[in-house]
């Protein structure tokens, strides 16, 4: 929203400081500001001037012109607007002295637009009179950030911000509405209302011999300055008392309604609406209209009908001044996808009180837009009868103890007074404070509200930090998010480098991994269309990353740890925190061996289980990670349809369960005293045999005495037959309570030999 | 007679000792002065025929000898020994400037970092880390949050919305609501995780980012303790004193609800471009928990009060490595993640 430091200032007489200090202030004690910006600035030194000669330039569609510019006498100048001719009073600006079109020209005549005033550059301002530039001037424009001030009804006003402005720097305040001026006796039209909780209070008043023509120059000006476009005198009438009093405001052409009631009431459903924006919307009934006996008028607090706008030919104008409720107006308003400058103010909470006085300082305003305007009748006014809020109430203690400083009861009750509240005399440190129906529809309901009116005025930089008094006690503790910074640490430790994927997914990544789209959640306002769906895995993500990085790099490390997030049937989804890892190597074997290395660091004991392969994985290089029992995640290298060049194996873990299993308590066992023997044994197996079927069988027949049986190495070739290989594995034997004899140990190694022999392997002994 | 010859082969042989130029000339000489058929032994050999008087003179002589001859023999090979192990050390010569072989160190996400030190910071004040869901309720997100249906302060906050009725949190603040449900007061509390906003990406825009919340809750929490925590967390993170200041600022959740401004620490004041030339930066909103927060947590706000902040991870993150594109950091790309 912008502000005119004009416009504020025309309600604090006096008041001078500069706006950048004002813009300061502002921020400091009200809204942020985003800026100061100057405009109209040519107008500091413009004149009014008479054109006394204009003269062709050859060669040039500019012409050369004498002027007689008031005070500054005459003056010659070089100038390409096509209503430039002799006769006309326009303005002039002395901006100095150049030669345009091979002529001196000597200061400038100015468009609306130059000026600052309206958005006309079709030609220099034409004036009826000398009088005509008068309250045009330069002017700061201070822009305040529209979310610091949802919540402040009144601030969406020229009115509320000097409201403040004079409440910070202690000036005193005028009001721009003056209640005297509405007529009294019998309204020229009939007002009626179906739900005055949609609509609290309707106001309207009728007015004739309305001249429809552009506004003057300073009411143009007024509007320009903070970005609206001047149209009439009387749309742009109702457009400055918005922007002054924060009440919007609508004009119907009397001669276009049917009938002399107007009503407020839901839409029909499927109900047609021709808005001022040339659309035509289909209303429902959770919409709600301003009507005449033909059909609906407006969309209230939205936008006005195209069908009894204001024209050329408009005569008789209904002006109306309404409340609506702030959540029909916004839910209508996001309905249709049509925000307004009324919608943006009805749906901060309007103050019903505010509808009179609006109609108050229009009656003033219209006098002067259009000379001759007759009021007729009386202020026609339906309203829900107002019910003054209660009283707040606090002690001067808890204010203290809130703002966590001391301050006099006397400077509390100066500052909400400077605001507008009411305050009791302070008896026994207990205050009562009445709240100004402007601040009172959503704003302040509470004292913790007025904590806030007295912090900021009193100023935040007067309070000095102070630690607070609080029990020493240790704070429950975050398992998960230890042990998922635990799970880091290994993983860069052994040079694996994090990432950070998106939560969402493509149809395309999630059809390409042959994962279900019906688990996964979808976004009905995604940013994208390759971003529709949640991750219900971190695959896709890592093998983006994988892709990506391959175009640099030969090889690389790197791992995620995120939420895969799970379409549940009821309530919210599951999301399920997950590792996934990937080496990638552009030559050579791979990487799985070493990620199932990573795998048994992070699980001690954990098996590679070789399972048939998912669609994305390589059919041959698959296997599913187990750990005390439970499956907990999968080991495989991509499929190489999804990698062109090289191998990227991939670990993935769900980490919850990793985290459940990894709780086992660690216990301490003696070390032996007995010196442990170790022999070599080599199985003769088929050549896709698992090692660890051997290994177990071994270890079965190994007896009591053994301590371990370890892989040492595997052999393919001849003198083995085809298709054959021979695995070796050191066995380890010993004993708690001797040093075994070599009968004993002979014992063992026979008994294997003789038990492998048994179930069909040939040994290499 | 005797004792001449010993000396004479002493003498002899310490010559040679001196004279032999490797370890093989010396065994050999040491074969023939003192070695078992040597000629100290074969000397020896020859004093039976004397008298008892002379057997112990000559005996003392020719163990002096022998004595004279081994330590020169051992001092000998000592120093073919050293010299042996001179050259094999020397022979045993690397270029240390030739790169290390094996994986080097990975690396840690930038916000991972951060927050980990946050953490850690939070943990030593008190507060304990609490998580909570990505996908939040319109209840959580929103309405406990004192932002009802149809409030103008949903547009502060561009939501994505899911099928089924839920939404991605667009604010770590729901966590607030369920760390008060779960824990109750007394609360000190901190909840750093992503959140998600509606926005178009650019270089400093992303509809994914890390927020870190941060609540207490005990009796009489004022403005002035809000202050305390605020200027101690960020001179913890700056690693210098920051000067801070509030001005009123509207979020839902807090009343009174604050803008916290640092002053610019590039600039410590007098404006740059960094700043706008204001001298301050937009750092976090905070504020005094709304009554009606605590109370939808079932908190009564007569008895408890607290304070509330958001800090922008994300944002801290870009600040602290002068990051320049918020993108990287959820791009993958690990000539950006490897600078960490």
């Amino acid at each position: 929203m912008k502000f005119s430091y004009n416009w504020i200032r025309e309600s604090i007489p006096g008041l001078e400081e500069p706006a950048a200090l004002v813009e300061r202030l502002i921020t400091m004690r009200t809204a942020e500001c985003e800026g100061v910006e100057a405009t109209g600035q040519l107008l500091a030194e413009a004149v009014v001037a008479r054109v006394e000669q204009v003269e062709p330039i050859e060669g040039s569609h500019n012409v050369k012109a004498v002027v007689d510019a008031s005070a500054l006498g005459r003056r010659t100048v070089v100038c390409g607007a096509k209503n430039c001719r002799a006769g006309l009073l326009t303005v002039y600006v002395p901006v100095g002295v150049k030669v345009v079109s091979g002529v001196e020209s000597d200061g400038m005549l100015a468009s609306g637009a130059e000026l600052g005033i309206n958005n006309d550059h079709e030609g220099i301002v034409e004036l009826g009179s000398a009088d005509d530039l008068k309250g045009c001037a330069p002017d700061f424009v201070i822009e305040i950030d529209n979310k610091s001030i949802t919540h402040r009804p009144d601030l969406w006003g020229h009115h509320g911000m000097a409201r403040e402005v004079a409440a910070i720097l202690n000036f005193p305040l005028t009001d721009p509405a003056k209640l005297e001026l509405l007529p009294e006796g019998p309204a020229a039209i009939q007002v009626s209302i179906d739900d005055l909780e949609l609509c609290p209070r309707y106001s309207a008043l009728v007015f004739e011999n309305v001249t429809v023509q552009p506004s003057p120059l300073w009411l143009q000006n007024r509007l320009t300055a903070i970005g609206l476009n001047p149209i009439n005198n009387i749309v742009d009438m109702t457009n400055f008392v918005m922007a002054e009093l924060a009440q919007p405001m609508h004009a119907f052409d009397a001669g276009l309604l049917q009938g002399g009631t107007i009503f407020v009431r839901s839409a029909k459903a499927g109900e047609s609406f021709r808005a001022l924006n040339g659309e035509t919307y289909t209303l429902e009934p959770a919409n709600l209209v301003i009507a005449d006996a033909g059909g609906a008028i407006a969309l209230a607090g939205v936008i006005g009908g195209a069908d009894s706008s204001i024209g050329g030919t408009t005569k008789r104008v209904v002006l109306e001044s309404a409340n609506f409720q702030a959540s029909s107006v916004r839910k209508t308003s996001a309905a249709l996808k049509l925000r307004t400058d009324a919608s943006m103010r009805f749906e901060k909470a309007q103050d019903p009180v505010n509808t009179v006085r609006a109609l108050a300082r229009a009656v003033e305003l219209l006098r002067e837009v259009s000379p001759g305007v007759r009021l007729v009748g009386g202020v026609a006014d339906v309203r829900r009868e107002p019910v003054a809020p209660p009283a707040i109430e606090f002690s001067h203690a808890w204010l203290e103890r809130k703002l966590g400083r001391t301050i006099e009861p006397e400077r509390v009750r100066r500052i909400l007074e400077s605001l507008a509240f009411g305050v009791s005399e302070p008896s026994s440190g207990e205050y009562s404070v009445t709240v100004p129906s402007w601040r009172a529809t959503k704003d302040v309901s509470m004292k913790d509200d007025l904590v806030e009116e007295v912090g900021r005025m009193v100023g935040y930089d007067s309070i000095e930090p102070k630690a607070p008094l609080v029990a020493a006690v240790v704070p429950p503790g975050s398992p998960s998010r230890r042990y998922q910074h635990e799970v880091r640490d290994l993983f860069t430790g052994n040079g694996y480098t994090e990432v950070y994927n998106y939560s969402f997914l493509s149809e395309e990544a999630v059809r390409a991994f042959g994962f279900d789209l019906a688990g996964h959640i979808r976004v009905l306002n995604p940013i994208a269309s390759n971003q529709e769906l949640m991750r219900a895995s971190l695959l896709p993500g890592i093998w983006k990353n994988v892709t990506e990085n391959a175009k640099h790099r030969e090889s690389f490390r790197l791992f995620e740890i995120g939420l895969e997030i799970h379409r549940r049937a009821e309530g919210l989804p599951e999301e399920v925190p997950h590792l996934a890892v990937a080496v990638y190597h552009r030559e050579g074997e791979g990487g799985i061996f070493e990620l199932k290395r990573m795998a048994e660091c992070l699980m001690p004991g954990a098996k590679a289980v070789p399972v048939a392969a998912r669609s994305y994985e390589h059919p041959a290089r698959a296997a599913e990670i187990e750990w005390h029992g439970a499956v907990v995640g999968r080991l495989f290298e991509l499929h190489p349809r999804l990698v062109e060049v090289g191998r990227a194996a991939v670990l993935d873990l769900d980490l919850k369960l990793v985290e459940a299993l990894n709780s086992a308590k660690v216990k301490y066992t003696p070390i032996r005293r007995y010196p442990s023997s170790a022999f070599d044994l080599s199985v003769i197996a088929p050549l896709r045999e698992h090692a660890v079927n051997l290994e177990t069988a071994i270890g079965g027949f190994a007896g009591p005495l053994l301590e371990s049986v370890q892989f040492v190495r595997q052999y393919a070739g001849a003198p083995l037959a085809e298709g054959m290989k021979s695995v070796s594995f050191r066995l380890t034997v010993g004993s708690a309570e001797r040093t075994l004899s070599s009968d004993e140990i002979a014992a063992v190694r026979a008994a294997i030999i003789e038990g492998m022999r048994g179930k069909g392997y040939d040994l290499r002994v | 007679m005797i004792e001449e010859s010993i000396q004479e082969l002493a003498a002899r042989s310490l010559a040679r000792i001196a004279a032999a130029d490797t370890a093989e000339a010396l065994e050999a000489v040491r074969v023939d002065a003192v070695g078992r058929k040597g000629a100290l032994a074969e000397i020896s050999k020859g004093m039976g025929k004397l008298s008892p008087e002379e057997r112990k003179r000559i005996g003392q002589v020719l163990n002096a000898a022998k004595q004279q001859l081994e330590g020169a023999l051992d001092a000998r090979k000592q120093e073919f020994d050293e010299a042996a192990l001179r050259a094999r050390l020397d022979a045993e010569w690397v270029d240390l400037t030739l790169p290390a072989p094996g994986v080097g160190r990975g690396h840690l996400h930038p916000i991972t970092r951060i927050q980990r030190e946050l953490e850690e910071l939070f943990i030593s004040l008190g507060f304990t880390v609490l998580d909570g869901p990505e996908v939040e309720t319109e209840y959580y997100n929103f309405d406990a949050l004192n932002i009802p249906p149809d409030h103008p302060a949903r547009d502060m906050q561009d939501t994505f919305w899911l099928d089924g009725g839920n939404l991605l949190r667009t604010h770590t603040s729901p966590v607030q609501v369920r760390g008060m449900e779960r824990l109750g007061p007394p609360l000190r509390m901190i909840a750093p995780g992503r959140v998600f906003r509606n926005e178009s990406v650019d270089a400093s825009h992303e509809h994914t980012f890390y927020q870190l919340e941060g609540m207490m809750i005990d009796r009489d929490v004022s403005v002035a303790h809000l202050l305390y925590f605020m200027k101690t967390l960020l001179t913890e993170i700056f690693k210098k004193p920051v000067t801070v200041r509030l001005r009123p600022g509207y979020f839902p959740f807090v009343e009174p609800g604050f803008e916290l401004d640092i002053q610019c620490l590039i600039c410590g004041g007098p404006g740059c471009p960094v700043c706008k030339h204001s001298g301050w930066v937009e750092l976090l909103p905070c504020g005094l928990v709304n009554p009606n927060v605590l109370r939808t947590s079932g908190i009564d706000p007569d008895e408890w009060g607290g304070f509330a902040f958001g800090l922008g991870l994300t944002r801290l993150v870009m600040m602290r490595y002068g990051i320049d594109d918020i993108r990287h950091l959820q791009g993958g790309d690990l000539r950006f993640l490897e600078q960490f």
